[in-house]
């Protein structure tokens, strides 16, 4: 299948917060109660319509430890998106958000849509993270919010379709140069720059990223 | 062996891991002595960092006493011996997570070990490790609550487990805290590099191993024999764990680069398939190498894959020819695939015949 814009995405947050868990459950519709731990990174693809164009978006799940932490600085740079996620209830998590999103802002480009995610929400009795203080954090900080659950699916669709958005309204804006991609965005194969924002043609995809995911 | 693995019968793999890895001295007449020493000193480490934590002058009950009386866990003096205690429980949490996530498909870490370390599960004035990590995570919601002036009072379920991996009842215990132990004490001699997330893949494939000899004699000391095994493997990889980003000839990089020049020397177009399409080895063979391909195979194949790692005199120079030899049995998918495709296709490798891609492996070294 063809697409019109190919975004990159990137998950960061602290280890077990289920960043892989929601990365699978946007992919492939399911949840895995014990994921192996991640080392290095882990990719997935979908397509989704934005605007009644198809957009593919690849995302890299990166490892929440310390130790990898110069890895997972290593993929900022052509992130279009990323999806900050904390676990609501544990607050350390949470309490991490800060040196996150400061490491975020000094690798990536400056227009990379963020997403502040407090996921887990299906163990209400188990919450340490109000709701408040989630969007407390995000206005300050000029994120986008959601409280999502890997397990039982509530929005996590939404999380990733809504940065999606995002991205393409600032490319609508003409904030993003999607002609450097180094900004996390491409064009699609047969999609040249003067017909940016026409129809999606439907066709063969080209040698790369082309292919349904 | 290389080629064939270790058979198991009579503890042999467990036996040739130990030569193999040098803990134990190739003359059979040393073995006894040498096997002394290290169980000797892993027992001294478990009282000190474990039983005792803090380090407590004094090995007498009463003397053991006194100290949990006037000093004890949870006691705000600056000179409590329970200070570093306190620390350690950083990276106590961080394993006690992962500890509990291995190996999920087999059911072994979760079962109770024969062999339970005594001075742990029979002691009645001492925790055990992993109640030290609910204890804290419990105090800091607390305290971070009364920070923010909020009423919620503290959930007993919130600690409360969803999976398998429970604490057994007193006098017994899971081989997952065994695990545990060995990964704590190990963090403990090694400040410097301390705990790094996906240890525990390396640990639990040997802990298995020694754990599950036939030979009751050796299974019992499975423990202390798997924390020096371990540690010997670590002076080998550590620096796959630390310097991630290094160029050292040590370093992953340098280790990636390797792999990527072996394939363009066994099979140039997919290694230019590969480059053309920025499918870089950072992306999967991270992963391979770092864990030794711990988490890529079950782990019935992925014992036999060590037989053949270890058995490599120039250690991790076939753990690159098996890389090759992985791309190379699925270069036909490779080839055709886009950078999606082959992308999950690398990070989620199919269940391939291992023997196959060992002997390819084999062969490869050969060129
Ligand atoms: N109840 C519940 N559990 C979840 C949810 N998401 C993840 N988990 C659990 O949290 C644990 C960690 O999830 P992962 O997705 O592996 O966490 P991660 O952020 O990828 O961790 P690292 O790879 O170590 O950085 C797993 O055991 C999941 O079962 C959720 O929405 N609800
Ligand atoms: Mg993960």
């Amino acid at each position: 299948m063809s697409y019109a814009y190919l975004f990159k995405y990137i998950i960061i947050g602290d280890t077990g917060v289920g960043k892989s868990c929601l990365l699978l459950q946007f992919t492939d519709k399911r949840f895995q109660p014990v994921h192996d731990l991640t080392i290095g990174v882990e990719f997935g693809a979908r397509m989704i319509t934005i605007d009644g164009k198809q957009v593919k978006l690849q995302i890299w799940d990166t490892a929440g430890q310390e130790a990898f932490r110069s890895i997972t600085r290593s993929y900022y740079r052509g992130a279009a998106g990323a999806l900050l996620v904390y676990d609501i209830t544990r607050r350390d998590t949470f309490n991490h958000l800060t040196t996150w999103l400061e490491d975020a802002r000094q690798h990536s480009n400056s227009n990379m849509v963020i997403m502040l995610i407090g996921n887990k929400s299906d163990l209400e009795s188990r919450r340490d993270v109000k709701r408040e203080e989630g969007e407390a954090f995000a206005r300050e900080h000029g994120l986008i919010f959601m409280e999502t659950s890997a397990k039982t699916a509530a929005n996590v669709e939404e999380a990733f379709i809504n940065t999606a958005k995002e991205i393409y309204e600032k490319i609508q804006e003409g904030v993003f140069d999607i002609n450097n991609e180094a900004n996390g965005i491409k064009l699609g194969p047969q999609h040249s720059p003067a017909a940016a924002g026409g129809m999606a043609a439907g066709g063969l995809g080209g040698s790369q990223g082309g292919g349904c995911c | 062996m290389q080629v064939l693995g270790i058979p198991v019968e009579n503890g042999r793999r467990a036996l040739c891991w130990k030569l193999l890895l040098n803990y134990l001295p190739p003359s059979r007449l040393a073995w006894d002595e040498a096997l002394d020493g290290q169980r000797c000193a892993y027992r001294r480490f478990v009282r000190e960092m474990v039983v005792r934590p803090g380090g407590a002058a004094g090995g007498s009950a009463a003397a053991r006493v006194d100290v949990t009386e006037h000093d004890h866990p949870l006691s705000d003096q600056p000179n409590s011996q329970w200070q570093t205690f306190f620390k350690d429980n950083d990276v106590l949490g961080q394993i006690d997570k992962d500890v509990r996530r291995l190996c999920p498909d087999i059911s072994f870490f979760q079962q109770p070990t024969e062999f339970p370390c005594q001075e742990v599960v029979c002691g009645d004035y001492h925790e055990r490790l992993h109640e030290r990590v609910q204890r804290v995570y419990l105090d800091s919601a607390s305290v971070c609550r009364v920070g923010l002036g909020m009423q919620t009072k503290v959930d007993a379920k919130r600690r409360q487990q969803e999976h398998d991996y429970v604490a057994l009842p007193g006098g017994q215990e899971a081989h997952w805290e065994v695990v545990e132990r060995i990964l704590f004490i190990y963090a403990k001699l090694n400040p410097g590099q301390s705990y790094v997330q996906g240890m525990n893949e390396i640990v639990g494939p040997i802990y298995y191993t020694f754990a599950s000899n036939p030979d009751a004699r050796w299974r019992e000391h499975a423990e202390a024999d798997t924390f020096g095994v371990f540690t010997n493997l670590m002076s080998e990889i550590r620096d796959f764990f630390i310097k991630t980003l290094d160029d050292s000839h040590s370093g992953i990089n340098f280790r990636l680069r390797l792999l990527m020049e072996r394939l363009h020397h066994h099979d140039p177009h997919l290694a230019v398939r590969l480059k053309v399409q920025q499918l870089y080895p950072q992306y999967f063979a991270f992963r391979w190498m770092t864990l030794l391909l711990s988490q890529e195979f079950t782990l019935p194949d992925v014992i036999r894959i060590w037989d053949s790692l270890f058995a490599d005199e120039k250690r991790f120079d076939f753990l690159t020819e098996v890389c090759c030899a992985m791309m190379i049995q699925v270069r036909e998918q490779l080839m055709s695939g886009d950078f999606a495709h082959n992308m999950k296709l690398l990070q989620n490798y199919p269940p391939l015949e291992i023997r196959t891609v060992l002997a390819k492996a084999e062969w490869l070294l050969s060129r």
